[in-house]
C-alpha cells in the first residue's frame, strides 16, 4: 500500500533520509536514543513539518501538515507514552477527536457496535466501559491500538511498544501485530530492542545520528551485525570487575510493605540486603514497585510494615533529611521533578544540600560564602564534566546527561555511605552513560553500597555484583553478578 | 409568605449571578485554563451593563454589553496565557487590578465623581401564565427574571454539552490531556481560546446581572468576592453543572440568610452576618478535603511542538 | 540565559512595560481632550516636585512597601498568599485597640502595638497556611475569603465597639502613641524606615543565608525541595507567617504613623497592589519596594494632576493596572523558546551549546 520515500535534511534530526514501507510489512526503524526516529515519525503523524524532502502515499505525493491530516490519510501512530486521557473510559479514548461521524450527539450504541467489531477483528481484547486508570499497561496499549484502526488507520506506527510490557504482554502484542498485516495492513516499529527485532521483522532500516546506515531484510542479517551498524562501533564487553564479597553491611530491607495490594506501585515484603562497596542491581520492568522501593530506602516514603536497617542501626523515622544525614544519597527516578531545581543555577544546585557546611556559609548558614561556591562549582564542572555555557547558567537548560552529572557530582561528593541510583542513564548518549558508570564503580570502589534499579538490563548486566529481579512488588530471587544466568533472569521478569 | 419559603427565593435569586461566573470557570478550566480574574470580569461586565442599561433604557442591551466587555478584557488574558505562556493564576491577577481599575475609570468618566449614584431600571421579572399561581412552586420556578430562566438552563446545555456530545468530549480533553488531543486532530489552541471566550462573556452576564437585574446602581466592589466564591463553587461542585449548581444555591443560601438575619437584629452587629457566606467558603473548602480533582493539565501552559 | 543577561530582562521588561502604559494613558488624555504633556509634568511635580510632595509620596509608599514585600515573601516560597489585605487590617486593628486601651503611652506603646500588630497579622496568615499543610487547600480562595472576613471585622470595629460618637469611626489614638515624623517638614514617619529595613532583611535572608536559599528552592521546586530533605511544610507555614506578620506589622504601622484611626476604606485595595508590585518587581523586596514608591508616586501626583488639568485620577489607576498586564506578558515573553530563537537571529550569533536534550 504505502510507499513512502522520504527526503529531508535538517541538520539536528533527520538528514537526508529516504524510507519505504511496503503494504503487508513490519518495517523496523532500529537505532538508539537520540538517533531520530522519534523525529521522523512526528514528522510522518503532521506533528512537525519536513526542513526538505517529500512524503508519498500510495504513490501520490502528500503534505501532512497537521495530525487530523495524518489520520485522514490513514497514518495512526502508537506513542511510547500514552496518549491516553486517564479521567475518561477506554470507549470515550478511542472516540475522541472523531471525525467522520456527523451529529451533534454521541450515538453510543452505533459507536459500540463498531469498536466491537473491529476489536474481534484484530483480537483487541478491552472493557470498553473501565476508566483508563483502571486497565493495565498492556491493555492500555490495545486501547492505543484499536483507537488508531477506528480512526481508519492503514499505517500504523509502534513506537517502542515493549518498553513497559512483561514478556507474555510482548507476545501478545505480536500476535496482533501479525493479524493486522495479515489483514493488509503495515506496521513501522520502533525499537532498540534486537531479540524483539529479529524476531517480528521483515526488513529494517538503521538509524544512526539522524542519518540511515542502510536497510536490510531480516532474514539477511544477525543480531550482531544489526548492533554493529547501531553503535557503528565496537561496543566493548563489561568489563568491571565483579565484587564477590562485600565488607559490611550498608543497608538491609526486612519484609518492607507499601500498599500491598498494588500489582504496579507497591511493595509486597521485600528484604534485601546492600553491602558496603558492592553494585545490587534490580531488574525489572518499570512500574513493578521500583519506585516505592528506591523512596522507601531513601526515606521519602514510611513502610507501612516491616524494617529498615541502615549501617546495622534501625530506622526509626523515615524523613529524607534523616536518611540524607546518615549518609544516604539518591539519583532519582525523574531528575528534573526528583533532583533538581530547575530554575537554580548549576553552581546552586551543586550545593544544594550543604548550604549550611562551614565550607559554603558562615556562622551555620548566616552568610553564604558566594566565592566559595562558585569555586567549589567550577572544581566539579571540572572533575565531572559538565557541559555548560557558565555556572550559572538555570540548570534546567542543560542537556540531560549533563544535569545527570550535576546531581551525580552532588551525590558521590557527600561521601555517602549508600548510593540508590534510579536508571540513572536513561535517555543519555554512550558517552553520558560510561562516564556516570565509571563514577559508580569509583564509588563502589571507595566502599559505597549501590543500589541501581534499571529497567536497562544490559546496565544492569554490566554494572552489578549480585542481581535481584522485581516482579509485582517482590523480589523474585537473587543471582550472582558474574556470569549471570540471563535466561533465567528474563523469566524471573515476566514472574515465573 | 413565611420565612422559609422567603428565603428559598432569595436563595434561587441570589445563587444566580453566582452560577454565571462559576459556570465561566467551569468552561475556562475544562479546557485546561484556570481562571482567577473572574472578580475583574465580572466588575467590568457589571460596569458596562449599568453603562448601556443607563444609556439606552434596556436592561437586555446591557447583559449583552457587559458580556462583550468581560469576553474582550478575558482575551488579553487567553494571549498571555494561551500564546505568550504566563502563569495562569498570576495573570488572572493580573486581570483582577487590571479590570476593575478599567471599569472605576469608566465609570468616573462618564458620570463623574460626584457622591450620587445614578440609578436606572431593573429588569422585570416576567412570569409563565399559568404556572405561576401554583403556591410557592409558581413563584420559584415560574415567575423570575429571565435571568434566572438562563441561567438554569445553562446548567442543563452544560451538563448535556459534557455528557454527551462529541463536541464536548474533545473539549474535555483539551483539559486532561492536550497532547493526546492534538495528536488526535483536536485544535487545542482554539478550544483554549473559545473557552475563554465562553468564560468571559459569562462572567461578564454574571456581573452584569448585578447592576441590571439586583441592584440599581453601581458601586465599587459590588461583585463582593463573588469571582473568588465561584472558584470555590466549581471546586465544591467537583467541575459537574449539577454540582455547581448545588453549590452556588448553596453560598446563595449563605448570602440571603445572612440579609435576613441583619433585618431580624439578633444584636450582633451586621457585619457578622455578612461574614456568613465567606465563613461558609473557608468551611467548606476545609471539609472537601485535598484530593486532587479537577482537570488534569488544568493550569499547565500548552506548547506546541513545531520545530 | 547568564546571570547577567538574566537581570537585565528582568530590568528591562518592567522599564518597557512601565513605558508603553504612559504612552497609553497618554492617548486616554488626550482623547479626553487635554493635553498629555502637561499632564505627565504635574504628575511627576505632584509626586517629587517638593519636598512636601516628595514626603507625601513617601507616606504612600509605605504601607504599599509592606504588602508587596507581604507577597514578594510568600511567594518566593511558592505560596500565594493573596490575604496581606486582611493580615494588614487584623495588624491595624490590634494596634488600634491596644493603643486606644491600654493606657500605655510614648515608646512602650508604639513597640507594643508594632508586635502585636505583626503578631495579629502572622496569626491571621496561618489559618490559610494551616489548611494547606494539614489538609493540602488551595491557599488562594481561602486567604481571600478572610481578607473580606477582616474587613467586615473592621467595620464592626468602627461602627460599634469602638465607635467614636455618632461617626462611623474609631476615635483618633492618643498623641503619644503616634510614630513620630523623621523630618519634619516631610509627612513620612519612622514607619518608612521600619518598612525598608524590613525589607532589606527579607533581601539578606532570601539571598545571602542558607535558610533563604532552601525556601526559594521550595517555592521553585516542592518534590525535589522533599526528596533533598528540606522540611517543606515548616518553611510554608513560616511563609504564611512572615508574610502574615509583615502585612500586620504594616496595618500597625499605618494606624501609628498615618490614618490615626480606622474608618471606611482603610486599607482598601492594598493587598492586592502588593501582589502587582511583587510581581512586577520580579519577586525581589528591593526592587518590589522601588516599584512601590513608583506607584505611590503615581497617586500622589495624580491628584495634582487633577487639580491642575482636571484629567481624572483614575486614569493612574489605569497606567497602573496597564503596567501589571505588559509585565506580566512580557516577563512570558521573554521565556518563550521561539522569543529566544528570536533573539538569536537578530544577533546572528552561533546557536548555544547547552541546549536541552
Amino acid at each position: 500500500m504505502e510507499h513512502i520515500s522520504k527526503r529531508f535534511g535538517d541538520f539536528y534530526a533527520n538528514r537526508d533520509i529516504n524510507l519505504s514501507v511496503a503494504k503487508g510489512e513490519v518495517h523496523t526503524l532500529l537505532g538508539e536514543n537520540g538517533a531520530g526516529k522519534s523525529t521522523l515519525m512526528n514528522i510522518l503523524i503532521g506533528l512537525y513539518q519536513p526542513t526538505e524532502g517529500k512524503i508519498f502515499l500510495n504513490g501520490k505525493e502528500e503534505r501532512i501538515e497537521s495530525p487530523s491530516q495524518a489520520v485522514k490519510l490513514g497514518i495512526g501512530m502508537v506513542h511510547q507514552h500514552f496518549m491516553l486521557v486517564e479521567a475518561m473510559t477506554v470507549f470515550e479514548n478511542i472516540i475522541l477527536g472523531d471525525r467522520n461521524v456527523k451529529g451533534l450527539f454521541i450515538d453510543r450504541a452505533a459507536r459500540r457496535r463498531e469498536i466491537e467489531a473491529l476489536a474481534e477483528k484484530y483480537g483487541l481484547d478491552v472493557e470498553l466501559d473501565k476508566l483508563i486508570t483502571e486497565i493495565s499497561v498492556g491493555a492500555q496499549q490495545r486501547v492505543e491500538i484499536l483507537k488508531a484502526l477506528y480512526h481508519g488507520a492503514e499505517l500504523l506506527i509502534l513506537d517502542e511498544p515493549s518498553a513497559a510490557l512483561t514478556d507474555i504482554e510482548v507476545e501478545g502484542l505480536f500476535a496482533i501485530m501479525q493479524k493486522l498485516v495479515s489483514e493488509g495492513k503495515s506496521i513501522i516499529f520502533i525499537s532498540h530492542k534486537m531479540r524483539e527485532v529479529l524476531h517480528i521483522s521483515d526488513r529494517i532500516t538503521i538509524l544512526r545520528a539522524g542519518e540511515v546506515v542502510t536497510t536490510v531484510r531480516c532474514s539477511e542479517t544477525s543480531g550482531p551485525a544489526l548492533a554493529n551498524l547501531m553503535i557503528g562501533r565496537e561496543l566493548a564487553p563489561s568489563h568491571y570487575e565483579k565484587v564477590e564479597k562485600p565488607e559490611g553491611e550498608a543497608f538491609c530491607l526486612k519484609g518492607i510493605e507499601y500498599n500491598k495490594t498494588s500489582k504496579h506501585n507497591g511493595l509486597a515484603g521485600v528484604t534485601l540486603t546492600v553491602g558496603r562497596g558492592e553494585i545490587v542491581g534490580v531488574a525489572g520492568v518499570d512500574g513493578n514497585g521500583q519506585t516505592q522501593l528506591a523512596q522507601i530506602v531513601t526515606g521519602v516514603l514510611t513502610p507501612e510494615a516491616g524494617e529498615l536497617d541502615l549501617k546495622e542501626k534501625k530506622v526509626a523515622v523515615f524523613s529524607p533529611s534523616g536518611f540524607i544525614d546518615d549518609g544516604v544519597s539518591m539519583i532519582p527516578e525523574d531528575r528534573n521533578l526528583q533532583g533538581l531545581i530547575g530554575n537554580m543555577t548549576v553552581a546552586d544546585n551543586l550545593v544544594l544540600k550543604e548550604t549550611g557546611d562551614p565550607r559554603f556559609s558562615s556562622g551555620s548558614g548566616f552568610r553564604l560564602k558566594k566565592g566559595a561556591i562558585e569555586l567549589y562549582a567550577h572544581e566539579m564542572a571540572e572533575k565531572y564534566d559538565i557541559r555548560c555555557a557558565s555556572i550559572d547558567q538555570e540548570v534546567r537548560n542543560l542537556s540531560g546527561g549533563n544535569q545527570q552529572k550535576v546531581i551525580l557530582a552532588r551525590e558521590l561528593e557527600s561521601n555517602p555511605d549508600l548510593l540508590v541510583a534510579v536508571h540513572p542513564t536513561r535517555g543519555l548518549d554512550i558517552g553520558a552513560t560510561r562516564f556516570i558508570h565509571d563514577c559508580m564503580i569509583e564509588a563502589r570502589e571507595k566502599g559505597v553500597g549501590i543500589l541501581l534499579i534499571s529497567a536497562d538490563f544490559d546496565e544492569i548486566l554490566e554494572m552489578s555484583d549480585r542481581i535481584v529481579v522485581i516482579f509485582e512488588g517482590q523480589l523474585m530471587g537473587e543471582f550472582p553478578g558474574k556470569n549471570p544466568p540471563i535466561d533465567e533472569i528474563s523469566l524471573a521478569m515476566t514472574g515465573k | 409568605m413565611s420565612f422559609a419559603a422567603n428565603l428559598i427565593l432569595a436563595s434561587v435569586r441570589m445563587a444566580v449571578p453566582l452560577l454565571f461566573i462559576a459556570l465561566a470557570e467551569l468552561y475556562s478550566e475544562r479546557a485546561g485554563m484556570v481562571n482567577i480574574g473572574l472578580e475583574g470580569l465580572a466588575a467590568i461586565g457589571s460596569l458596562v451593563g449599568f453603562l448601556v442599561c443607563f444609556i439606552t433604557g434596556s436592561a437586555w442591551l446591557g447583559i449583552l454589553a457587559g458580556a462583550v466587555a468581560a469576553l474582550a478584557v478575558n482575551m488579553i488574558y487567553a494571549f498571555a496565557t494561551v500564546t505568550l505562556c504566563a502563569n495562569q493564576i498570576v495573570y488572572g491577577m493580573a486581570i483582577n487590578i487590571f479590570a476593575p481599575a478599567l471599569a472605576s475609570f469608566i465609570y468616573r468618566v462618564y458620570f463623574g465623581s460626584g457622591s450620587e449614584l445614578s440609578q436606572i431600571t431593573l429588569m422585570s421579572g416576567i412570569g409563565i401564565p399559568g404556572l405561576k399561581d401554583i403556591p410557592f412552586l409558581g413563584d420559584l420556578l415560574f415567575n423570575q427574571t429571565p435571568m434566572v430562566y438562563l441561567a438554569y438552563l445553562l446548567v442543563i446545555v452544560t451538563v448535556i454539552y459534557f455528557g454527551k456530545t462529541r463536541s464536548g468530549l474533545n473539549f474535555k480533553s483539551v483539559g486532561e490531556h492536550p497532547k493526546a488531543a492534538a495528536t488526535l486532530g483536536i485544535p487545542v489552541i482554539r478550544v483554549k481560546y473559545i473557552a475563554c471566550m465562553l468564560c468571559g462573556a459569562l462572567a461578564g452576564i454574571g456581573g452584569a446581572y448585578l447592576t441590571t437585574c439586583y441592584a440599581n446602581t453601581y458601586t465599587e466592589g459590588n461583585v463582593a468576592g463573588r469571582g473568588f466564591i465561584a472558584l470555590a463553587a466549581v471546586i465544591f461542585g467537583r467541575w459537574t453543572g449539577g454540582g455547581i449548581l448545588l453549590a452556588c444555591l448553596f453560598f446563595g443560601f449563605c448570602d440571603a440568610l445572612q440579609i435576613r438575619l441583619q433585618v431580624a437584629n439578633f444584636g450582633l452587629p451586621y457585619q457578622f452576618f455578612q461574614m456568613i457566606p465567606y465563613i461558609a467558603t473557608v468551611v467548606v473548602l476545609s471539609l472537601i478535603g485535598s484530593k486532587k480533582a479537577g482537570p488534569r493539565a488544568g493550569g499547565q501552559p500548552y506548547r506546541r511542538e513545531e520545530r | 540565559m547568564t546571570k547577567f543577561k538574566r537581570a537585565l530582562t528582568s530590568f528591562v521588561v518592567p522599564l518597557l512595560s512601565i513605558l508603553l502604559a504612559f504612552i497609553i494613558g497618554a492617548v486616554i488624555m488626550a482623547v479626553l481632550g487635554k493635553n498629555p504633556f502637561k499632564a505627565l509634568q504635574y504628575l511627576g511635580v505632584g509626586a517629587f516636585g517638593s519636598a512636601a510632595n516628595f514626603g507625601t509620596t513617601l507616606t504612600k509608599a509605605t504601607p504599599l512597601i509592606f504588602t508587596a514585600l507581604c507577597a514578594c515573601f510568600a511567594y518566593r516560597c511558592g505560596v500565594f498568599n493573596l490575604g496581606g489585605e486582611g493580615q494588614f487590617i487584623m495588624g491595624s486593628i490590634v494596634a488600634c485597640l491596644i493603643a486606644l486601651k491600654s493606657g500605655l503611652t510614648g515608646f512602650p506603646a508604639i513597640l507594643v502595638c508594632l508586635l502585636a500588630g505583626a503578631a495579629a497579622g502572622g496569626i491571621w496568615g496561618l489559618i490559610p497556611g494551616i489548611l494547606k499543610v494539614t489538609r493540602g487547600q488551595n491557599e488562594m480562595i481561602i486567604s481571600i475569603m478572610l481578607n473580606y472576613v477582616a474587613t467586615l471585622f473592621m467595620g464592626v470595629i468602627y461602627t460599634s465597639w469602638l465607635r467614636d460618637a455618632n461617626v462611623p469611626q474609631t476615635p483618633s489614638i492618643p498623641d503619644a502613641a503616634k510614630l513620630p515624623r523623621v523630618f519634619h517638614s516631610m509627612r513620612f514617619t519612622y514607619a518608612l524606615v521600619i518598612a525598608v529595613a524590613v525589607g532589606l532583611i527579607l533581601y539578606y535572608y532570601l539571598f545571602w543565608t542558607s535558610n533563604g536559599f532552601k525556601l526559594r528552592a521550595v517555592g521553585y521546586n516542592m518534590t525535589a525541595s522533599r526528596f533533598n530533605g528540606f522540611p517543606v511544610k515548616r518553611y510554608i507555614l513560616a511563609s504564611f507567617i512572615v508574610s502574615g506578620a509583615v502585612a500586620g506589622l504594616g496595618g500597625s504601622a499605618e494606624l501609628l504613623g498615618t490614618q490615626f484611626r480606622l474608618i471606611n476604606g482603610f486599607a482598601a485595595g492594598y493587598g492586592f497592589d502588593g501582589v502587582a508590585m511583587a510581581l512586577i518587581g520580579q519577586l525581589h523586596p528591593i526592587a518590589s519596594m522601588v516599584v512601590a514608591v513608583f506607584f505611590a508616586a503615581l497617586r500622589t501626583g495624580s491628584t495634582t494632576m487633577q487639580a491642575a488639568t482636571g484629567v481624572p485620577t483614575s486614569v493612574s489607576d489605569i497606567i497602573q493596572a496597564l503596567v501589571i498586564v505588559f509585565t506580566v506578558a512580557g516577563m512570558a515573553l521573554v521565556k518563550l523558546p521561539e522569543f529566544e530563537a528570536f533573539r538569536l537571529k537578530l544577533s546572528g550569533g552561533k546557536k548555544k551549546e547547552a541546549k536541552k536534550a
